[in-house]
């Protein structure tokens, strides 16, 4: 599992690649807290999953959380270019009722 | 060639392995014919059973998880064993959001078993542990 952030603006950008899972999930949950702590401005979170290959509930629960903040901060969720398979994951937990999905962050950054 | 296969896995309870359990899993399975989407559905049912047996079952705590694997034509069978901690309440933790964990785990692992899989049986004691078997059957393809 291998992840990247990057800070724009109000936005924090995770670039995913590999298998979310409950063994993965934990390291990227404290990383990703930390940085949603030391930054109380991201309002906008973008996951690339492109290259998130597998992802569970242990994987979404994560996200989850993340979102359960950003709705504190009046922020929102996007996940971009989401292959067939992570997207109906993500439709049969509910995300597409709390997130938006997106072909590229650019377009992301034409909606926020 | 026979239509008539199995595997037998014992791993320990260590969350580096769900990931292992899912893939042989699958990979046992693709001697069966599924569409791509079909597989991955399996690789998610298996790592919901197995995550739960390692997290709820034996709390992260040591234990082995014991999987049985078969399939008679084209009827895939699933087996997940733990000898764990063991479900209180077998109907309520099947329900959608269940979970004894509440921070952040979404209480959806097996509401993904029944929605990737054609049949999900569990058995439970507490104390003693849980059985999950999921069956999942090739479809007929279209000609």
């Amino acid at each position: 599992m291998q992840y990247t952030f990057e800070l724009k603006g109000q936005a924090l950008i995770v670039t995913l690649r590999g298998e979310l899972d409950l063994h993965t999930s934990p390291e990227f949950k404290e990383k990703l807290s930390r940085l949603f702590a030391a930054n109380l401005d991201i309002t906008n979170l973008i996951m690339d999953v492109k290259g998130l290959s597998f992802i569970d509930s242990s994987g979404l629960g994560v996200i989850l959380g993340r979102y359960r903040e950003l709705e504190e901060r009046g922020g929102r969720l996007f996940f971009v270019q989401a292959n067939p398979q992570i997207m109906r994951i993500l439709q049969m937990s509910g995300f597409q009722k709390i997130s938006e999905f997106a072909s590229s962050t650019s377009d992301v950054f034409e909606r926020i | 060639m026979t239509t008539t296969n199995w595997i037998k896995l014992e791993i320990p309870s260590d969350t580096r392995n769900v990931a292992f359990a899912r893939t042989a899993v699958a990979l046992f399975a693709s001697q069966l014919d599924w569409t791509l989407d079909e597989l991955e559905d399996i690789k998610v049912a298996v790592s919901e059973a197995v995550s739960n047996s390692v997290i709820h079952g034996y709390a992260l705590q040591e234990g082995n998880v014991f999987m049985e694997v078969s399939y008679h034509g084209p009827e895939l069978r699933i087996m997940v064993e733990d000898f764990g901690k063991g479900i209180e309440d077998l109907e309520a933790a099947q329900e959608v959001g269940f979970t004894s964990i509440p921070e952040e785990r979404m209480g959806l692992g097996f509401t993904f078993m029944h929605e990737y899989m054609d049949e999900v049986m569990v058995s439970s004691e507490l104390g003693k542990g849980t059985k999950v078997t999921m069956i999942k059957r090739v479809k007929e393809q279209e000609s």
